[in-house]
């Protein structure tokens, strides 16, 4: 039994590495929605998710996405860009 | 022998668990329904298992593999599952023993050139054992005209595969660590 929890323990060691350099161990329930949705949004479009989509997909209101979206950027976990194809789109990107 | 049945149980129902998740959220979550390729969660259970209890965590990882589609939703695919769940246990025995070879030997300390205790290195285990089930999986499956219900087993669906192991792996990571971490921390404190 003493292996196996050594095993987890380190398992867990790896995870704690994992957060610690993710940084946000901090962030509220919302917060994590949106970052999780901008995660998944990240698998089918590499050049960033526009906030549409992330309205759409995390299922909270577009002045809640907005607010976490300027918190988590701010924090330096995402960033905003001005999308080429529509000038009045901005795209998230994670930070990398 | 406690130790094997400790870690056996524990591959079992993580490995179990993680089908039923990406099942659920594959055939019921609207926007991400069909689209289970592109997050295939158990891959983590595979790495996870073998990476931190070793060659012995296999076996109740592949009975993990049959279960899902045996017994908890049986009838989902067409064809036997008994080898290319075989070859999809062993991507991640691959990948180590690949690494292995190149110098790359596994331990537990920062001077150990594949140490299990830092994330990164976890991550390019994954990330070649990915590779190793997508590609040795579907060449399998080529070789003996297999295909999954509404796809076809081409170039395509071996990316579809690698970059579902991988990111797939990558949430429960991020998961595990977000749920976890905290929760630890806090009892700690």
């Amino acid at each position: 039994m003493k292996e196996f929890y050594k095993n987890i323990g380190d398992a867990l060691a790896m995870l704690d590495g994992l957060e610690q350099d993710l940084n946000i161990r901090h962030l509220t329930p919302n917060e994590l929605k949106v970052f999780y949705t901008i995660i998944i949004r990240a698998a089918y479009n590499e050049h960033g998710s526009n906030i549409t989509d992330i309205v759409e997909n995390s299922g909270m209101s577009r002045s809640t996405v907005y607010k976490t979206l300027k918190k988590l950027s701010t924090e330096g976990i995402i960033q905003l860009h001005q999308s080429e194809e529509d000038g009045r789109e901005s795209l998230v990107v994670l930070n990398s | 022998m406690k130790n094997f049945l400790t870690l056996s149980v524990t591959s079992f129902v993580f490995s179990t668990v993680l089908w039923v998740l990406w099942h659920f959220v594959d055939t019921h979550v609207l926007f991400l329904a069909g689209k289970g390729g592109f997050f295939y969660l158990p891959h983590a259970a595979r790495v996870l298992c073998v990476v931190y209890f070793g060659y012995r965590a296999i076996p109740a990882l592949y009975l993990g593999e049959l279960v899902g589609p045996y017994v908890l939703d049986p009838g989902i695919y067409s064809f036997s599952l008994f080898i290319p769940s075989l070859i999809s246990v062993m991507s991640v025995p691959f990948a180590l023993t690949m690494l292995n070879s190149l110098g790359f030997t596994l331990g537990q300390t920062r001077s150990s050139p594949l140490n299990r205790r830092n994330y990164k290195h976890i991550l390019l285990i994954t990330f070649i054992s990915a590779g190793f089930n997508a590609l040795l999986v579907n060449l399998y499956m080529s070789r003996n005209n297999l295909s999954f219900p509404n796809a076809i087993t081409d170039i395509e669906q071996v990316y579809r595969f690698f970059v579902g192991d991988f990111l797939g792996t990558v949430f429960v990571f991020i998961f595990l660590a977000m749920l976890l971490i905290p929760v630890l921390r806090q009892a700690r404190n």
